[in-house]
């Protein structure tokens, strides 16, 4: 089986999914960076009543934000957010992610279940991972670090 | 083949004739560890000196509509300031840290690759180092580029485009 059979076989329920920062329409900018934060994600998915998701914020948008002088207290992460919220179902290829980021140019992605919830985030560093751990033997086993291969073998 | 010093006529034998080119499962994996991180898309970037105001980084990073800028001084990187760096250091305080240098928020001394380095190090890097962006420098630590997620996915598109294998 090749990766891009693979990429076309398996589910996006495969790629491990981060937990989404899910907030409301009537979240201020200063309470979506703090849930940000707290977790660690460059977004947060505006969901409805139904937890569906309506809205993307992102630290795009937050820089947006900040330019035009918002008030992160008064103004709303939806007054900043991407007007299409980029969403997939969790049974759908992971080549439904990887058109979203590439020929699309979305970051995350919002992962629902067959009602539409939302049931996790996942986007650029989902698909990193998961060809990380697809070439094991190639990607796993490099160093990291600043030193230029030369001076990290040097009397080795 | 003959030793002429000491009359011994041992035959030659080959010490790599054993030898076996290391095989790969597919293309993209020798890619991976044979092609250099230079194959892999780095350019364009953009990049201010760290004496820039906090708020002139964020206007870049804006006008740019770019998530990355490298912070150069005298041709040598120092750091990068990104979009996260926005949120967790910048965001609360804008107001009052954004007339100070972008080199009080950046992220110094950050993870970078040599561009001959394999290209699998820089997947390494986003991943197991956990930077979406990663600056790319010559052996004399000019800097050449930087690569993120969305690059190295470029690269793996070039090889689909040859096909599934």
């Amino acid at each position: 089986m090749s990766l891009t059979q693979d990429l076309k076989n398996e589910p996006i329920r495969n790629l491990s999914l981060r937990d989404a920062v899910a907030i409301r329409s009537t979240t201020t900018l200063g309470e979506a960076v703090v849930a940000m934060r707290d977790k660690h994600l460059g977004c947060a998915v505006i969901v409805d009543d139904a937890h569906r998701p309506t809205g993307m914020f992102t630290e795009r948008g937050l820089v947006h934000a900040l330019v035009v002088g918002a008030d992160l207290d008064a103004g709303m992460a939806r007054d900043y957010a991407e007007t299409k919220c980029p969403t997939v179902n969790q049974s759908e290829p992971i080549t439904r992610v990887w058109e979203l980021i590439q020929r699309d140019g979305f970051r995350f992605v919002a992962v629902t279940d067959d009602n539409g919830t939302l049931v996790g985030l996942t986007g650029q560093r989902g698909l990193a991972e998961y060809l990380f751990e697809y070439f094991p033997q190639q990607v796993a086993v490099q160093r990291l670090g600043n030193a230029p291969w030369l001076h990290a073998r040097e009397g080795a | 083949m003959t030793d002429e010093s000491d009359g011994d006529d041992k035959e030659f034998i080959d010490p790599l004739s054993n030898y076996e080119p290391r095989t790969y499962e597919s293309e993209i994996a020798q890619s991976l560890v044979e092609d250099p991180v230079s194959m892999i898309p780095s350019r364009p970037y953009a990049h201010v000196d760290s004496a820039t105001s906090v708020a002139s980084a964020v206007q870049v990073l804006h006008g740019l509509n770019a998530s990355c800028l490298l912070v150069v001084d005298a041709d040598r990187l120092v750091g990068v300031f990104t979009e996260r760096d926005v949120l967790e250091r910048v965001a609360d305080n804008f107001p009052a840290i954004a007339n100070r240098p972008v080199r009080d928020v950046m992220t110094a001394d950050p993870l970078v690759v040599n561009e001959r380095d394999p290209a699998g190090a820089a997947l390494a890097a986003i991943v197991a180092g956990g930077y979406r962006h990663v600056p790319v420098l010559n052996a004399g630590g000019d800097v050449m580029g930087v690569v993120s997620p969305r690059r190295v996915f470029a690269f793996f598109e070039r090889h689909f485009q040859r096909g599934p294998r």
